[in-house]
């Protein structure tokens, strides 16, 4: 599955991103599982809220943290989030 | 001990063994031989404290099961209490007695998953395996699961009897639209370790059955996910059980024995506390029997010294003692174990013919043995 850049990310009904306050951290819920996620995985994963492409997610971190060339790192993310079925894309 | 000195990682997982109840009698469960000594359940209330101390520590995983936990008439309310406070809910079960009210209800309670259990693709061999007339009943749940929305994990546990229906199995899980399939090999534990010989398929066998694990697992990727737990008598290297003792996984168990891990309380001498007399975070923090095995203090050789030793942890304690008679000693299905012998005795042992009968899992079975 390659990512499109026509459309937009959500995260995928079977899995579920939560705020665990005991581990100050982001986690991936799912069955029988658990992914802990690093800042910047999570801020991505944040923003595939269905409305925002690919573009869009660059545009918007960028922004949040007034730094550019996070293109790269992204994309990366990205792929590996869609190849592990993480996240889907609808047009 | 190192393992002591610094604060332990908080428990992530929570297994809520809510009762050894089960409409089933399937000879490879890894509950105690002596289950019916235990039947003191704690109640709703104290499953609540341990839910909510629990929640508290970091625990988000959370498993109910058993036994069958449909048994228990509180479910729907645990459920609705562990949702509300923010868990993700698993239910492992037999599907036996399901109907799509109780389907329903649980998912409006807040029910994340369901973890269907199948003994095999056949009904003859299902119903023979479970010890009760099943299969159809379990299909139709399985399918009305999917219907209201739950993901769907299909567990089927391997071993000789039914390892060669790996293909339909495969092919049943597709049909009735798991997202996931467990392809769990029996571990040998509780029942299953008693019914051992007549369990552990040959080294043939599981080549076969493997190779068409791993061709579906290619066929399906993207769709549905294929998980094989490995036969680990036949690896030349133990498994990091429990992702290491005492790191992540909290076992509670029916009577409110808090367990590092679900085989635990056989260990002789080792005092296991009890959620009725001490807090989560004190079982978790300070108790001697989640301590024991943290860190890599307690090692003795060959562990000690081995460069892998922060990848398996030794192993698993609860199998190095049933198979050595001392937790402390390597799991000798590592083959650098001086008690590895054990294991290639096991598999010859089971690759010879047998006459005994398997002794299925029962309140009167549990009480004659």
């Amino acid at each position: 599955m390659s990512l499109n850049i026509e459309q937009a990310f959500k995260l995928s009904p079977t899995y579920r991103l939560q705020w665990e306050e005991a581990q100050n951290m982001f986690v991936l819920l799912y069955p029988e599982g658990l992914i802990e996620l690093n800042q910047s995985s999570a801020e991505i994963l944040q923003v595939c809220d269905g409305q925002n492409t690919q573009a869009n997610i660059v545009t918007l971190l960028e922004k949040k943290f007034s730094v550019s060339g996070l293109e790269g790192d992204i994309n990366n993310f990205l792929n590996t989030a869609l190849g592990n079925g993480w996240i889907t894309q609808s047009a | 001990m190192a393992g002591s000195l610094k604060a332990p990682s908080p428990p992530r997982w929570l297994l809520a063994e809510l009762t050894y109840s089960c409409p089933l009698q399937c000879p490879y469960c890894s509950n105690p031989l002596d289950y019916t000594n235990f039947s003191k359940e704690l109640n709703t209330e104290e499953w609540k404290r341990v839910l909510k101390q629990s929640r508290e520590m970091g625990a988000v995983q959370l498993g109910f099961s058993g036994g069958e936990p449909l048994v228990r008439k509180d479910l729907t309310e645990l459920v609705r209490y562990s949702h509300d406070l923010g868990y993700y809910i698993n239910l492992i079960t037999s599907g036996y007695n399901m109907d799509e009210a109780r389907i329903i209800e649980l998912k409006e309670a807040g029910l994340d998953h369901i973890q269907i259990s199948l003994q095999a693709s056949s009904k003859e061999l299902n119903d023979f395996i479970a010890g009760t007339e099943s299969f159809e009943h379990k299909k139709i749940v399985a399918k009305l699961i999917k219907k209201h929305g739950y993901p769907m994990v299909l567990c089927v546990v391997l071993h000789r009897e039914n390892i060669h229906q790996m293909k339909d199995i495969l092919e049943m899980a597709i049909e009735l639209g798991a997202d996931f399939v467990e392809l769990a090999n029996t571990q040998y534990y509780g029942w299953a370790h008693h019914n051992r010989d007549q369990l552990m398929p040959t080294q043939e066998q599981l080549k076969k059955a493997e190779a068409i694990a791993e061709e579906y697992q290619k066929s399906q990727a993207g769709k549905m996910k294929i998980y094989y737990v490995i036969p680990d008598y036949y690896e030349n290297r133990p498994k990091a059980c429990m992702n290491g003792w005492g790191t992540t996984f909290l076992t509670i168990a029916p009577d409110g024995l808090a367990l590092p891990c679900h085989s635990a309380r056989q260990l002789p001498n080792f005092d296991c506390p009890s959620v009725r007399d001490h807090s989560i975070s004190e079982i978790w923090n300070e108790s001697n029997a989640f301590n024991y095995f943290r860190g890599d203090d307690w090692m003795k050789e060959p562990c000690r010294s081995c460069p892998e030793k922060d990848k398996d942890f030794g192993g698993c304690h609860c199998q190095a003692f049933l198979l050595t008679g001392d937790a402390t000693n390597a799991d000798p299905v590592c083959d650098l174990s001086p008690h590895h012998n054990v294991v290639i005795e096991a598999i010859e042992q089971a690759a010879a013919p047998s006459e005994k009968p398997l002794v299925f899992r029962n309140s009167k079975n549990s009480k004659a043995l």
